[in-house]
């Protein structure tokens, strides 16, 4: 079940980066992307995605995992 | 055109319809009463207005002015003749007498000759005390008919009893044709006719057939304009006639009308859809006249139940005992799991006041943000694409606005059937000349509007709505159509810059996304010319937007389209979400979601925190919560476990059916608040009865950020009122709240929340109703959005990447299903479903084109089996050309048709809004109910028996008792 979790948020984040990439630059997409998830989701959700960068096939996009990067720093400060 | 509600003319019928606001006045003298009034008013209008009542039959101020009757013929100084006053303009100086020897002679005349062809059973007819016809035989002094009944007539003419709700007994009528011109200028569906000539003339339906098998669609304008008894209501003939009446707001779909609700002591006698609502002015829809009985439907839940597991019967308690057992459980899951593992639902049926409740006992009670509303599956990303666009989370007019529209975009809503009044006051525009762009894969019925000239329909693929709408887009940009002062003056420089030049790449071309949509270059070249140079480009839209895994995409994108155009900030124009349900904007408008407290402000706000914590007397969490989906997920991972649910049926309505039932099972403690014992009721633990519209104050917001009141006209059938639930529950828990009466909560949400900071019962006893923002700068609301500025400065162009969606049609699912509603049913059912509306729609078919059947050996009628990766189901099959080919259809207003077992988790990348309108099926002929429907049925007859085990107990112990 946990396995199941981690995919789902690993595709929402995707899908979220698809969303937010195309006409911008990358660093200004990964902010927006960090910057929505830090709106919208749950505590738990982030911990958890955070939580997948650590693993080394967690299927990240590459601006997906550009942007849970800063994630981790904002919600460890 | 804004007409505001006006006190002073409650109730009383000044015969024909107001003229255009904008008229010169003119002075004239009636009976020696000198009066000004605008130019066009007629001269029966300005009598009523002088408190005059000229007789009068064929007019009503509802309805054109027709001249049929002659009972209002007045003599005017200086002209020939006895001019209709009702069909007669007012002019500068005018002398008018309305009341002459000469006069009444003409109307006693014209009096007995109807009469001379009428039953006289007055004292038996059910029109007694509210029969025009009486009283005008009463203003006219009518003492004798002199032609007797010997001559032909039409008494014996036969009752029409087919439509459920009210009959036709044409003996009575006097052909006035106000139910035919009703039908037309009202309703717009043009169902009614006058058949025949002279004596032979009478009203038919349809091609002179019943009502019922005419293209009627029982909006019952007809029954409403009627003068006489020849239409009326079947529960005013069963009842006799009402004895008091209390204004209300109906609890259907997001339109909001207001009705008087018509009483007997307790007993809801009719419901009359009041003239005075700046919502519906007078109309109202099948739904909301008529539907009413589920309101007191022998399946309603009055008593609190609880179990200890849903493999039990249910056990009727106290409501003391009740709110203990649940406090109790949720304690002690989060003692043991922690405070994140509790949650609630609120109710977008539920009024303002109790959904604020529900939230403010979750953050403040619970301890968490694990709250959420059904709008997440519907409107969320409206929520978020207008909020980053415009910085509003709402439509930006009133409905009223259509009127002034020039060109009508319709995208993905179905306002006929979904928005019945807004639907028919579109149609009225339509009539007038606006032209109609549909961009929806269905034909719908908007399309066939009567007298409808030049409609462009862009059937597009579903799933492709955001290629569409930038190719529109990029027609503008291209074609230099944009208005470059408004977006110079209104929108954020750097933003339009960086959208313009995405925008015109050629990849979002008509040209190029045609192949993607499915839709001609030149129809979308078309119809973006059309909307950007009509004049007033006016959006509206529905859940064919929201309801996709680029919903919020999609949702900027129009937007974008309505900036670039100027089309924001005025009257007739604008981006109009229509909303499915009664209070969907109310309760995103109250913090349900789970990162906004009340009024869109954010969790993370330090500021608007503080605000709620110093009122609530609680620490608040600074991070979001879990949304519905995240809630599920959550349960069957095992890290959520009590979950709240008010007044939403999560387990017929939210996507893969399967998912939501795992994640139900899966929970230690659910309880569910309803009128009925609804599908997810059938896996709680905690039964709390609910109440409906119709026994509780409180106030709902409509479509149009209309704020309207709710009225009590019966009590609690359960003594309580949802609101006064929550309270329990919440002082159960340790966390009291002190309110005697729903105008108390709103207070406190007019304190914490800016936009409704000058909202009060006060208020809204006064002007009727109240369009939110209203605060000190617009103490009277705000129904135009957005005229100077937006509350984000200037309005933010957002880019809009089209991503097909996964959910794709393949060699295994070659058919894409979208789903929708139908007129006479709402939603899950749970209330149309327990009325008389079951005779238009009593399951739910698959519609698909003939090209697919016949190569499927599919005939209408077939059962078929259709299958997504998600799950099968079985359903009916019904050949229609309304479908593209590859596409079919469905609605989910019954719970056994598993609707949403095909519908999969895929959802919306903002929001998570679930995919509701795309998914990928394949169907085939079968001759049983799916696994699941045999599943379905077994354990609904087996929570049935549960709920009835519980009854029989409760009575025998009542029996012993006594």
């Amino acid at each position: 079940m946990t396995l199941d979790q981690d995919a789902q948020l690993v595709r929402m984040v995707n899908q979220i980066a698809a969303n937010l990439g195309g006409g911008r630059e990358p660093d200004e997409a990964a902010d927006g992307v960090c910057d929505h998830l830090e709106k919208f989701w749950a505590r738990p959700m982030k911990r958890r995605v955070i939580a997948c960068l650590d693993e080394a096939d967690n299927g990240l996009a590459p601006l997906a995992r550009q942007a849970v990067e800063p994630l981790a720093e904002r919600q460890a400060g | 055109m804004i007409e505001h509600f006006d006190p002073r003319q409650h109730g009383r019928d000044l015969g024909t319809p107001a003229p255009a606001a904008d008229g010169a006045p003119v002075r004239l003298e009636i009976d020696g009463v000198a009066i000004t009034v605008p130019a066009g008013t007629s001269v029966l209008r300005a009598a009523a207005l002088a408190d005059i009542n000229i007789p009068k039959l064929c007019a009503t101020d509802s309805l054109e002015a027709f001249g049929s009757c002659r009972l209002c013929a007045v003599q005017v100084e200086g002209r020939r003749g006895t001019p209709a006053a009702c069909t007669t303009p007012v002019a500068e100086g005018m002398r008018v007498t309305t009341q002459s020897e000469r006069l009444a002679r003409l109307r006693r005349n014209v009096m007995e000759l109807y009469i001379s062809d009428h039953p006289l059973d007055c004292l038996t007819c059910p029109a007694n005390g509210d029969c025009e016809l009486q009283d005008m035989a009463g203003a006219v002094g009518l003492r004798e008919v002199r032609y007797g009944f010997e001559g032909e007539n039409h008494l014996a003419a036969e009752s029409d009893d087919s439509n459920p709700y009210f009959s036709f007994d044409p003996s009575k009528c006097i052909v006035c044709s106000r139910c035919v011109r009703a039908c037309e200028e009202v309703q717009g569906t043009f169902a009614l006719t006058i058949d025949g000539r002279g004596f032979d003339s009478k009203v038919a339906a349809g091609q002179d057939q019943a009502f019922m098998d005419s293209e009627c669609v029982s909006c019952g304008a007809c029954v409403q304009a009627c003068p006489t008894s020849t239409l009326m209501e079947k529960s005013v003939i069963e009842a006799g006639q009402p004895e008091h009446s209390v204004i209300t707001t109906c609890a259907y779909c997001g339109v909001g009308c207001s009705f008087e609700a018509q009483m007997k002591g307790d007993q809801l006698v009719r419901m009359v859809p009041w003239k005075g609502g700046d919502a519906n002015h007078g109309h109202s829809c099948v739904k909301g006249r008529f539907a009413f009985g589920y309101a007191t439907h022998p399946d309603r839940i009055t008593t609190p139940m609880i179990r200890e597991s849903i493999d039990q019967p249910w056990r009727e308690v106290g409501w003391e005992e009740a709110i203990a057992f649940a406090a109790e459980r949720l304690r002690a899951i989060q003692a043991e799991h922690g405070r994140e593992s509790v949650g609630g639902i609120t109710s977008s049926r539920c009024t303002n006041e109790e959904t604020y409740l529900v939230q403010k006992l979750i953050r403040a009670a619970f301890g968490n943000n694990n709250t959420d509303t059904c709008a997440r599956v519907c409107h969320s990303p409206t929520g978020y694409g207008l909020k980053t666009t415009l910085g509003e989370s709402a439509g930006t007019q009133t409905f009223d606005s259509v009127m002034q529209a020039d060109a009508i975009i319709v995208i993905g809503a179905n306002p006929t059937d979904a928005h019945p009044v807004f639907g028919s006051l579109m149609r009225k525009r339509l009539r007038q000349g606006a032209s109609l762009i549909v961009a929806d894969p269905r034909r719908i019925d908007l399309l066939k509007t009567p007298h409808l000239a030049d409609a462009q329909h862009l059937p597009l693929r579903p799933g492709t709505n955001v290629a569409l709408i930038n190719a529109l887009a990029h027609v503008v940009i291209a074609e230099g159509l944009e208005d470059q002062d408004f977006i110079a003056a209104r929108c954020d420089t750097e933003a339009y810059r960086a959208w313009r030049d995405f925008i015109i790449e050629e990849r979002h071309s008509p040209e190029a996304s045609e192949a993607i949509t499915g839709v001609p270059a030149e129809a979308v070249r078309r119809a973006a010319r059309t909307y950007a140079t009509a004049g007033n480009g006016a959006i509206y839209y529905g859940l064919g937007v929201t309801e996709h895994s680029q919903g919020s995409t999609m949702v900027m994108g129009i937007a974008n389209l309505a900036l670039a155009t100027g089309n924001i900030g005025r009257e007739g124009v604008g981006v109009n979400p229509l909303r499915g349900q009664n209070n969907v904007q109310g309760s995103c408008d109250m913090g349900s979601f789970p990162h906004e407290l009340p009024g869109y402000q954010h969790v993370a706000d330090a500021t608007a925190r503080g605000r709620f914590e110093a009122a609530w007397g609680v620490t608040l969490d600074d991070e979001p919560g879990l949304r519905i989906p995240n809630m599920f997920d959550a349960a069957i991972e095992g890290s959520f476990k009590a979950l709240y649910v008010q007044g939403e049926d999560i387990a017929q309505s939210d996507p893969n059916t399967q998912h939501v039932e795992a994640a139900l099972s899966s929970l230690e403690c659910l309880i569910v608040q309803d009128i009925f014992l609804n599908e997810t009721a059938k896996y709680a633990h905690v039964l709390l009865p609910g109440s409906s519209f119709l026994e509780k104050d409180g106030t709902f917001t409509n479509a149009e950020r209309r704020i309207n009141r709710v009225r009590r006209v019966m009590p609690p059938l359960a003594g309580k009122a949802d609101w006064e639930v929550t309270i329990d529950l919440a002082r159960a828990l340790g966390y009291p709240m002190d309110y005697a009466h729903p105008s108390e909560i709103m207070d406190e949400i007019a304190r914490l929340t800016p936009t409704f900071a000058g909202v009060s019962y006060d208020k809204l006893e006064e002007r009727g109703s109240l369009q939110w923002p209203c605060d000190a700068e617009h103490p009277d609301g705000t129904p135009t959005m957005h005229e100077v500025d937006f509350p984000i400065g200037r309005g933010r162009f957002a880019i809009t990447e089209y991503v097909a969606t996964e959910e794709r049609a393949s060699r295994r699912f070659p058919l894409l299903l979208t789903t929708g509603r139908i007129l006479s049913q709402y939603n899950v059912g749970a209330q149309t479903r327990r009325t008389d509306n079951q005779v238009w729609h009593d399951e739910d078919v698959l519609e698909l084109h003939p090209s697919d059947a016949e190569v499927r050996g599919i005939r209408d009628g077939d059962w078929l089996g259709i299958t997504s990766r998600a799950g099968q189901t079985v359903l009916r099959a019904r050949l229609s050309e309304r479908m593209q080919p590859g596409v079919v259809y469905t609605t989910f207003h019954h719970p056994g048709s598993g609707a949403n077992v095909i519908t999969t988790d895929s959802s919306d990348w903002a929001t998570n809004c679930p995919e509701y309108k795309v998914t990928a099926v394949q169907v085939e002929k079968v001759s049983r109910p799916s696994e699941w429907q045999r599943r379905f049925d077994d354990f609904d007859r087996r929570q049935r028996q549960h709920l009835a085990q519980a009854r029989d107990a409760a009575l025998q112990a009542t029996e012993v008792g006594t």
